[in-house]
């Protein structure tokens, strides 16, 4: 075959692909491939089709499929659940949570990584090593501290001047900015970049923060783009700090946890609610796709 | 044209000394925001956990100074030994069943000719489906009757169903197995682009030198992969240790303590027991703290023996 001809040498090579002993191996792998994708998929493709299913069909005995399916159907299904769920209003507040969340992110850790990278001013070093370890640090024991401080924001204890941060989003945005392994990403991005930009832009008169916001900001687009994936995905699927905090104002991740408790929904119903809840993440997936499979490499695992 | 240098070196020099506390200052200004919330989220509440922990709590506010009160009420909880030993259980099945599939996978799709980029988009959709679908979407599968997919194919194939979640000895593996299969293409990418680093004139040499793909990866492609490898087992530890998320959603901790967690035990003093155990909480959360910090000292020592070697 021309594709094994042209491979590149890896465990692997052409040469191996024209014995038997090479090509065995090469399509055992190409098998537990094709094991794995299929794991992979097997329940989303399970959940899709529940969902389309009649209730009655769902406790019947076995099938995978919807046994009749038709556009009216499809139609009929989803805008049933949508009806019941009522999920319209969570999901706009998750995209004011994700959008705040990506704002934050960007303004405290791409800043936190950038001084800490180019800028460098007495005590930088220090706090960078505190950055570091606190990364790997256990998180467990913040929760409850944590959780009393929203209730008397900025403070620890009730001194009476703090205010209450439950009901908002301000404990998810902040929680975003708190992200040390996101600062340590931005600062090994900034420091790919070449320090002669910084002195050349200062030459002609630049400020530091210009320097910043007019060259650095733009030359890092890339490690941008990737920590939006992440801030903007990790915003669509954490509903524990949700459900500490929120009350009134529900975001979708939540509405789902909620819905597992709540026994009035149908089966096919709450199915249907999975794949709601399943579609902005898959959106971001697919305009990003390239990215996040390839560029995962940003910074890497060196501290 | 010598006196011209040293003119310019003596007054940048000036210029560098006068700038150079208006460019802290300036730094400082940036990076408030990240030393802020780092300070008031982190920092801070790492360290009021640990004092709290000493000190009697009424719901969310504290009391007075009560020595290791909370310490003593946690370990000698009856439920405190289980609740740890499920903890490494959740632990050690991580490692036997989440380990090295990312590994492997990640080698075979780089070394696949054929819909490589099809594999890896669709090995990565489990990644994109959010955590608490997902998690439901589990919760279903597992479901003890013939509604759930996996008592379906049993009951297909003539088995009697089987109580999975509900099982107090599957119940740990059943989470595990949800949990490898949602955070393995994560590692997997890691892994592979690793493996796309190696450079092609090493596998060549070693072929021309004779070597068939068995010593190829042992001899190419384990030396640079070991180190990442190594750095895993330790980052997987320290983060399937805090689990809690999973249990909560996918079982309550149930059946019958079965499957609660040091961490699910935590939120449940936290805030699920009417402010009655949040000192507890803090205790129990020092107590894991305490444990994990080993393990991520031990990472940062390996992190540091790995940069040197490579």
């Amino acid at each position: 075959m021309k594709k094994f001809d042209t491979k590149q040498t890896g465990v692997l090579s052409s040469s191996d692909l024209k014995s038997w002993k090479g090509l065995t191996i090469y399509w055992i792998f190409f098998t537990i491939l094709c094991i794995s994708a299929l794991c992979s998929l097997i329940p989303a493709i399970w959940t899709i089709c529940t969902s389309f299913k009649d209730t009655q069909e769902i406790y019947a005995a076995f099938s995978f499929f919807p046994s009749e399916m038709s556009w009216d159907r499809f139609v009929g299904r989803i805008t049933e659940s949508w009806g019941y769920l009522q999920l319209g209003r969570s999901f706009v507040n998750t995209i004011v949570l994700s959008l705040g969340s990506l704002v934050v992110r960007i303004v405290v850790c791409g800043f936190g990584g950038y001084v800490l990278s180019k800028l460098k001013p007495r005590g930088s070093k220090l706090l960078f090593t505190l950055v570091v370890w606190t990364m790997m640090m256990p998180g467990q024991i913040r929760m409850v501290p944590n959780y009393i401080t929203y209730l008397h924001f900025p403070f620890a204890f009730d001194w009476g001047m703090g205010v209450s941060l439950l009901d908002t989003y301000w404990p998810m945005w902040l929680g975003a900015g708190g992200d040390c392994f996101a600062v340590l990403l931005f600062k090994n991005a900034f420091d790919a970049l070449s320090n002669s930009y910084v002195e050349a832009a200062k030459l002609d008169g630049c400020s530091n923060y210009g320097v910043f916001f007019r060259i650095m900001l733009p030359l890092a687009m890339p490690v941008i783009i990737y920590q939006s994936i992440g801030v903007l995905s990790a915003a669509w699927s954490d509903f524990f700090t949700p459900l500490l905090v929120l009350d009134k104002n529900s975001v979708v991740p939540l509405e789902v946890y909620r819905m597992q408790g709540d026994s009035s929904i149908q089966m096919n119903t709450y199915f249907m609610g999975l794949v709601f809840a399943s579609i902005p993440p898959f959106i971001i997936f697919l305009f990003f796709q390239k990215r996040i499979l390839g560029g995962i490499n940003i910074g890497g695992v060196k501290g | 044209m010598k006196t011209q240098q040293i003119d310019v070196a003596t007054a940048q020099k000036r210029i560098k000394r006068k700038s150079s506390f208006r460019n802290d200052l300036d730094a400082w200004i940036l990076m408030l925001p990240m030393v802020i919330i780092l300070y008031i989220f982190v920092w801070r509440s790492t360290v009021l956990g640990g004092v709290w922990s000493l000190f009697k709590m009424q719901a969310y506010t504290v009391k007075e100074f009560c020595g290791l009160d909370n310490y003593v009420k946690v370990i000698s909880h009856t439920q405190f030994l289980p609740t740890l030993w499920n903890t490494v259980q959740y632990v050690l099945w991580s490692l036997v069943i989440g380990y090295l599939p990312p590994l492997f996978i990640a080698i075979m799709i780089n070394e696949i000719v054929h819909f490589k980029g099809g594999f890896r988009v669709l090995i990565y959709i489990p990644a994109v489906i959010p955590g608490i679908a997902a998690m439901l979407m589990w919760y279903f599968m597992y479901y003890p009757d013939q509604t759930g997919l996996l008592n379906m194919v049993l009951n297909k194939l003539g088995f009697e169903s089987f109580g999975w979640l509900n099982n107090p000895d599957f119940t740990i593996v059943g989470i595990i197995i949800y949990n490898t299969w949602k955070a393995f293409a994560g590692t997997m990418l890691l892994y592979y682009a690793t493996l796309q680093g190696v450079s092609v004139e090493l596998y060549e040499a070693a072929l021309i030198d004779g070597a068939g793909p068995f010593k190829r990866l042992w001899h190419v492609t384990r030396p640079a992969i070991e180190g990442l490898l190594l750095l895993n087992v330790v980052s997987q530890i320290i983060s399937v240790f805090q689990i809690m998320e999973q249990p909560l959603a996918m079982t309550g901790g149930g059946p019958n303590g079965a499957s609660t967690s040091l961490g699910y035990q935590l939120y449940q003093y936290g805030f699920n027991s009417g402010g009655k155990g949040t000192g507890q909480a803090m205790a129990l959360g020092v107590i894991t703290f305490l444990i994990l910090i080993c393990f991520t000292i031990f990472y940062f020592w390996l992190n540091k023996k790995v940069e040197n070697r490579y």
